[in-house]
């Protein structure tokens, strides 16, 4: 009966939500936005981008000199340039308009600044002579070097893979930070998500006087584990549609949008880290799912849990304010003492788990007490729901919520 | 005592209860026998809501035992249960067909079955039409109709029913006493909370009278009445009845009085004494006490007026 109930009220807690189109609104509104914004971003990028390309292609007529040595005459003038035969009136030319542009590259390009002067063509068309005169002195550059390997050696412009080690095992570079870190973007949005509806849950029986109807038909354990499943499916599905705007943009405009190209493959999936930032995760959702549920069911309204509301979430994202003496020090006392109070440890100890500085006996200590005060609130939310939802109008009182003998 | 009574479906016996110092419930014991239909009596606040609650597990006793069909009640009863609270609500936001078969399924019918007990409910009390309406478009008295729909849609064997009344135009009250009806016919056991006392003598097998979280009487109605000096004469009349210690003048009018006989006096004794007292009598009808009187001898006019009893 108990399984076949919480099935029951998992279905309908879950269709009742995903049916309101309250609900499509609110969750198709994010992503219509994003898809707005990277609609943008792409038009933007497309239209910089092509016009960067024309702009270093572009072939003005330009007259330099060169005390480097180092422009090629041909190249020079293949890109539409001529030695100035008069450099002391170039300048005065251009501000006459007589001469379309003057570039003048000193003996060292490196320490000293290449000067360009040309007539105005507009705010982004003027772009165009800074790019040429850049491109003549790169590619003379390479010509002169002789090999395009040896150019792109000296650029820079080589790929490197960095291996590092620790007790004989390939220890972290961002390649092993990012997985585990997932769990704390997940349990960020889920719980972004979801606050206000795990809140409301247990106050809708309340506020709508079925209480006692369902306490006669239903166990009240069922019914809470019942709501914050289904509370999690419809977080499931919210996360799913946020997510497919990023994942196409991704995939399909990465390019055209600028989107940095992360090698994926190179992502380390460890085990431990992401056995711990799994766990973590639970208990940290166990744990604010308690809690949450059991200010909705001793407050009467939803106006009157929300006071209680704000601190709780306060303290849960506190430990962003110190992420970089998380990361950098994570011996400092402040750090420890995040890591092990229960409503600051599951972002701080997910964080230090990503990064690599929570030990195993600390991450256990972390993911034994997040289960025990994530089960213990959800067994008082059960045991508040049962008395504290029968009072109606009247917030409950702890003391005799407690003093009720059995 | 027959097999019914040794064999209660409800059985309460030295059942307390307190709230911090308070204590509301002292040591109430009485048994419901299956098949019955039991009144459940006492004035606001004398404790019956608590009592209800305690026996369907939602308040935990100080101390007694509150057994239903032998058991602490649990949920898995539940599906053989049909309760209507004192505090009635249903999901607002939800559409009626929804919210009946969430019950449904809940007290154990299939998806199907819930579906179907839900439609041929509303077609029987003309809301066919709402069953995709939210609740909450609903009047008040539609909402009713559909509480108590909710309430009898698993056939229940036992229907416990707080204030059923209350609240309730005339036709859902005269629906909801032909539910009652309906169900007594199926054999099923009936507790009722009511102030009506008409209801009560019409309806109830037995019943008791709960004051201040005790019993104050206990049994069937007849019990009940002779308990509590059972016999009455309706006078009509010329002339002024005397004040007698055979007899207490409960009412008193220009042509008609009600008489409250003392046990030791018959009827007959009564009507000589009258009429050597030189009253005109017009018509005397010996008759058992009313509970309407037996309620405001125990709880009071005030208490009466209160809790609407009439």
């Amino acid at each position: 009966m108990a399984r076949h109930n919480l099935g029951t009220v998992v279905h309908f807690e879950f269709t009742r939500t995903v049916k309101k189109r309250r609900f499509w609104i609110a969750t198709l509104a994010i992503p219509i936005l994003l898809a707005i914004v990277f609609g943008l971003v792409f038009a933007s990028n497309s239209s910089t981008k092509s016009q960067a390309d024309a702009q270093k292609h572009d072939k003005i007529s330009f007259t330099y000199t060169d005390s480097s040595a180092l422009v090629d005459p041909a190249l020079a003038k293949a890109m539409g340039g001529t030695v100035e035969a008069d450099p002391g009136t170039a300048v005065e030319r251009v501000k006459a308009g007589t001469l379309n542009a003057y570039f003048s590259y000193p003996a060292s390009p490196a320490k000293e600044t290449v000067n360009v002067y040309g007539a105005d063509q507009g705010i982004f068309k003027n772009g165009t002579y800074d790019a040429v005169a850049k491109q003549l002195l790169v590619l003379s550059a390479q010509e002169k070097v002789g090999s395009a390997e040896l150019a792109a050696a000296v650029q820079g412009n080589f790929r490197s893979d960095t291996q590092t080690y620790k007790d004989g095992q390939l220890s972290g570079g961002l390649e092993t930070v990012v997985p585990p870190l997932l769990f704390l973007v997940l349990f960020y949005v889920v719980i972004i998500l979801l606050a206000n509806q795990m809140l409301a849950s247990t106050l809708e029986e309340k506020e709508n006087r079925v209480t006692e109807m369902i306490l006669t038909t239903l166990n009240p354990t069922t019914l809470v584990v019942g709501k914050v499943i289904s509370l999690f499916l419809v977080g499931a599905v919210q996360a799913l549609v946020f997510a497919t705007p990023m994942v196409a943009g991704y995939v399909f405009f990465r390019d055209q949008m600028s989107m940095p190209d992360f090698d994926l493959s190179h992502l380390q999936f460890q085990f431990w880290p992401m056995l711990v930032g799994a766990l973590l995760f639970v208990g940290g959702f166990i744990l604010f799912t308690g809690v949450l549920v059991s200010i909705g069911a001793v407050m009467p309204t939803a106006k009157d849990a929300s006071t209680v509301f704000a601190p709780v979430m306060i303290m849960m994202f506190i430990p962003f304010y110190i992420v970089t003496m998380v990361v950098s020090d994570p011996g400092n006392l402040i750090v420890q003492i995040f890591t092990f109070f229960p409503f600051t440890a599951p972002i701080t100890a997910m964080l230090r788990n990503g990064f690599g500085s929570l030990g195993g006996p600390a991450a256990a200590v972390v993911i034994v007490e997040l289960f025990v005060f994530g089960f213990a609130a959800l067994r008082l939310a059960v045991h508040l729901f049962r008395y504290g939802s029968i009072e109606y109008s009247r917030k409950l009182s702890l003391r005799t919520a407690f003093a009720r003998k059995g | 005592m027959d097999y019914a009574h040794a064999h209660p479906l409800i059985h309460i016996e030295d059942f307390r209860m307190q709230f911090g110092e308070k204590t509301v419930i002292d040591g109430l014991s009485f048994d419901v026998a299956p098949g019955e239909t039991f009144g459940f009596l006492g004035s606001n606040g004398s404790g019956k809501t608590t009592t209800i609650r305690a026996l369907l597990g939602i308040y935990r006793p100080t101390s007694g035992t509150l057994h239903i069909n032998g058991k602490v009640f649990s949920d898995d009863y539940g599906a053989r249960l049909g309760y209507l609270p004192e505090e009635r609500g249903l999901y607002k936001k939800e559409s009626v067909l929804d919210v009946m078969t969430y019950f449904g399924r809940l007290k154990g019918l299939s998806r199907q079955e819930s579906q179907q007990f839900s439609r041929d409910y509303l077609d029987r009390v003309d809301l066919a039409d709402k069953a995709e309406v939210r609740v909450d478009k609903l009047s008040g008295g539609q909402q009713q109709k559909i509480q108590l729909g909710v309430t009898i849609m698993n056939d229940p064997e036992l229907l416990i029913l707080d204030e059923p009344t209350k609240g309730f135009d005339p036709v859902n009250r005269r629906l909801l006493m032909d539910i009652i009806e309906d169900r007594k016919k199926a054999g099923a056991t009936v507790m009722m909370v009511t102030h009506q006392m008409e209801e009560v003598e019409r309806l109830c097998d037995r019943i008791v009278l709960l004051k201040d979280g005790r019993s104050e009487a206990y049994g069937t109605i007849d019990e009940v009445q002779n308990q509590f000096g059972g016999r009455t004469v309706r006078l009509k009349h010329s002339g002024t009845v005397p004040d007698s210690p055979d007899y207490t003048v409960t009412l008193r009018e220009t042509n008609y009085s009600e008489l409250a006989l003392d046990d030791s006096v018959d009827e007959a004794e009564v009507l000589r004494r009258l009429v050597q007292a030189g009253v005109v009598v017009r018509g005397f009808v010996a008759a058992k006490r009313s509970l309407d009187d037996i309620f405001l001898q125990v709880y009071g006019e005030k208490a009466a007026v209160e809790t609407g009893a009439k």
